[in-house]
């Protein structure tokens, strides 16, 4: 019968969604409360088999109990959401106000962003915690693009340490957040579509470094305000308890920096803003597809007995 | 049954505050205390009363921690805090005013 329990809590457990050592705790409590009234109901003449069934129906689906235990747990507080959306502000502010031609703007919100991120990894990764860690890797995408630039005989240097090591880097820091929830990898990706969105407009189609600066120059409160609306939807995710109303969410918040691109950059034809979406969906699937692979081989609770 | 549900679920957390208030209580020590005290009218679902409690506890009107039974067994205890013994203290007070109010009303006239 410990096999017939073991599956049912690690239904459960597939489930919850929540940090490893949280989940551990609550999977405990739940397997001890089993334990005290399978031991009741074979005191008052069950046989264990009829016990352990008649407990697993009064608990019920354990869809259910892993999602209203999730729900308990996923809502963030007000001071956590505002956290959370601070390097979308942070970003929104830059170009709002035209200081993104200041490097030194653009140093000092970087340094920030990169220690925010540190500091809420080394702290238990709250949730505020993954806006910032999406932004702490563009540095280190961008780095490895700049190295095309580098002066002939350094490519090597790119090719054989930065980009393995940037590559480790972001697939550890992407499959950590999807072991946890790949709802937050989604979040930690959030500006992505917009930031690519920005760079094709940006572009007119050449490469992305060729962008003019004057585009950026008249665009730059539209990109503020793109980052607003992703400031907002940071907000929103934290507060909301619902997984499904998180993904409405995050798809809506894609949806309509695209838009705002389009409206505002005037130069993404049909293909573009098609290619763009898919790019959003992809974003939230792709996270969601890992999990359900990592899922598949986390090694099972239900090594007991019938 | 339905209504009971109800009536159940809109009071479940002044039910389980007014219980771990009393002493510390591990989950499945909490239903049978709620089912005993009310003669059988509050049976819990295991599936309703863990979301509850880890629900009081993320606000901080509990907070719970593993503790030895006498058998050896670790259960896991909750205990009110101070923040959830304030709010037990509104909603007992809010609770007493009801029912007087209610009483008042539902109460056959006397003949």
């Amino acid at each position: 019968m410990a096999r017939v329990v073991g599956r049912y809590l690690d239904d459960i457990d597939d489930h919850l969604s929540l940090d490893v050592a949280d989940r551990r705790e609550i999977i405990r409590e739940l397997e001890t409360h089993i334990e005290d009234r399978v031991f009741e109901m074979k005191q008052a003449g069950l046989s264990e088999e009829e016990a352990t069934k008649a407990c697993l129906d009064l608990f019920g689906s354990a869809r259910l109990v892993a999602r209203q235990i999730y729900e308990a747990h996923s809502q963030g507080t007000w001071w956590q959401a505002l956290l959370a959306s601070m390097p979308h502000l942070l970003f929104g502010l830059i170009f709002a106000l035209n200081w993104w031609q200041g490097i030194g703007w653009v140093a000092i919100a970087l340094t920030v962003v990169i220690g925010a991120a540190i500091y809420g990894w080394g702290h238990g990764r709250p949730m505020w915690l993954f806006p910032w860690l999406g932004y702490s890797l563009i540095p280190v995408i961008v780095a490895g693009v700049l190295m095309i630039y580098l002066p002939r005989g350094w490519s090597w240097l790119a090719i054989v340490v930065y980009v393995p090591l940037a590559l480790w880097l972001v697939c550890a820091v992407a499959l950590q957040t999807i072991r946890r929830d790949w709802l937050l990898s989604a979040l930690a990706l959030l500006p992505v579509p917009a930031m690519i969105a920005w760079f094709v407009t940006m572009g007119n189609g050449g490469p992305v470094l060729g962008a003019s600066l004057d585009q950026v120059r008249l665009s730059a409160r539209w990109i503020g305000l793109s980052f607003m609306t992703l400031a907002f939807t940071a907000v929103a995710f934290v507060r909301l308890r619902q997984r499904w109303l998180r993904v409405a969410v995050l798809f809506a918040s894609g949806l309509t920096t695209l838009l705002m691109v389009t409206y505002a950059g005037g130069k993404l034809d049909f293909l573009s803003f098609l290619g763009l979406i898919l790019i959003v969906v992809g974003l939230l699937l792709v996270p969601a597809l890992i999990d359900k692979r990592i899922r598949s081989r986390r090694p099972r609770a239900a090594a007991g007995s019938d | 049954m339905a209504e009971r549900r109800e009536l159940i679920k809109g009071n479940i957390d002044s039910l389980l505050l007014s219980l771990i208030g009393r002493e510390p209580m591990y989950g499945y020590q909490i239903l049978k205390d709620l089912e005993q005290k009310s003669e059988g009218y509050f049976r819990f679902k295991e599936g309703t009363l863990y979301p509850a409690l880890h629900r009081l506890e993320k606000v901080g009107l509990i907070v719970s921690k593993w503790e030895g039974l006498p058998s050896g067994r670790l259960r896991r205890y909750s205990s009110i805090t101070e923040k959830g013994a304030r709010l037990l203290a509104m909603k007992r007070s809010q609770w007493a005013d009801f029912a007087t109010a209610m009483n008042r009303i539902i109460q056959p006239a006397p003949a």
